[in-house]
């Protein structure tokens, strides 16, 4: 560590995107192309209004009601409308649910395609080149590697959401949480399970 | 050239609706009908993925009316056109060591797919 008191390396340079992007950035601004209150804005959405847990109750809400359950599954789109969360990269959506026979996973093989209106931006492992080109191949070895054993029982089923159609996937209710109120449940709703790289969690 | 404010990035993050398209001709398909992909290599943008070429598979959905990427990346123009969801089994895609049991779901533009052949696979 030098003398000075902060933390950042001064040997560091930033990677090579990083760069890039300041540099395009500075070049934008300076041209007034964009406006850098409007970048903060974006990245505070992202960071702070619109994330995993719009969908979480959005799924809370579909293992209370069962009405709301059907009308979910029909039309995806029309029920997450219901709840005011359909927006940019998330205009279209079909909710695939998880049952004691199927499981379903979420996938871009093209790029990144991700329900952003629903569960925030998409985590860099799921853009990683390795998810996308392995979980259509071998699934049932992808989720191994994120903890997931599916029973030999249960058929997989791998949605590349290549399209302008995002997929939510509809995670089973766990055992033992009968009880709980529709805010409980969705506190046991993570991210993966939405994605199907995981499950809902267990009731404390 | 407009520059986006702070205060118009909540309503475009917020808004929806502008990508489907109603067509005014009925789908080419019907949930349950079997279709060829076609086996093409197309030099330019597509979304036809390379593992879901030449293979057949059952449409489980039809989304409706989309803008074709192929188009709307060479020249900006539209054509829109029905996009389905095909289900292929994963023996189909990957030969004997797919898993009997599990199956992929790709999104198709209605010029990816043609009816499969009657006999075959």
């Amino acid at each position: 560590m030098s003398s000075h008191d902060h933390e950042h390396e001064h040997s560091l340079v930033p990677s090579e995107p990083a760069l890039r992007i300041k540099a395009l950035e500075s070049l934008l601004v300076e041209k007034g192309v964009l406006d850098p209150a409007a970048v903060d804005e974006i990245i505070d959405v992202f960071e702070h209004r619109v994330g995993p847990r719009n969908g979480a109750l959005v799924v809370a809400k579909a293992w209370t009601d069962p009405e709301f359950r059907k009308r979910l599954l029909a039309d995806g789109t029309a029920a997450v409308r219901e709840l005011g969360f359909l927006g940019m990269q998330g205009e279209e959506v079909v909710a695939v649910e998880n049952t004691q026979n199927v499981h379903n996973v979420v996938v871009c093989t093209l790029c990144s395609c991700y329900p952003w209106p629903l569960l925030g931006l998409p985590p860099a492992w799921y853009k990683s080149l390795a998810y996308r080109s392995r979980v259509v191949i071998e699934p049932r070895k992808v989720l191994e590697d994120f903890g997931l054993k599916v029973s030999d029982d249960k058929e997989v089923r791998v949605w590349d959401s290549n399209s302008e159609v995002r997929y939510i996937v509809l995670p089973e209710r766990p055992a033992g949480s009968e009880t709980l109120s529709e805010a409980e449940l969705a506190e046991l709703v993570t991210r993966e399970s939405m994605i199907g790289t995981g499950v809902a969690k267990a009731p404390a | 050239m407009s520059v986006t404010s702070k205060e118009a990035v909540w309503p475009i993050v917020t808004s929806s609706g502008h990508l489907r398209v109603e067509l005014d001709r009925p789908a080419r398909y019907k949930v349950g009908d079997r279709v060829l992909t076609k086996n093409v290599n197309y030099p330019a943008h597509t979304r036809l993925p390379r593992f879901a070429r030449g293979k057949i598979g059952t449409v489980h959905l039809v989304h409706g009316g989309f803008p074709f990427p192929e188009t709307m990346a060479q020249s900006g123009d539209p054509k829109p056109e029905y996009v389905y969801s095909v289900r292929f089994e994963a023996r189909e895609l990957w030969g004997a060591e797919g898993s009997p049991k599990d199956a992929v779901y790709v999104d198709m533009w209605d010029s990816y797919i043609e009816p499969a052949p009657e006999t075959g696979r």
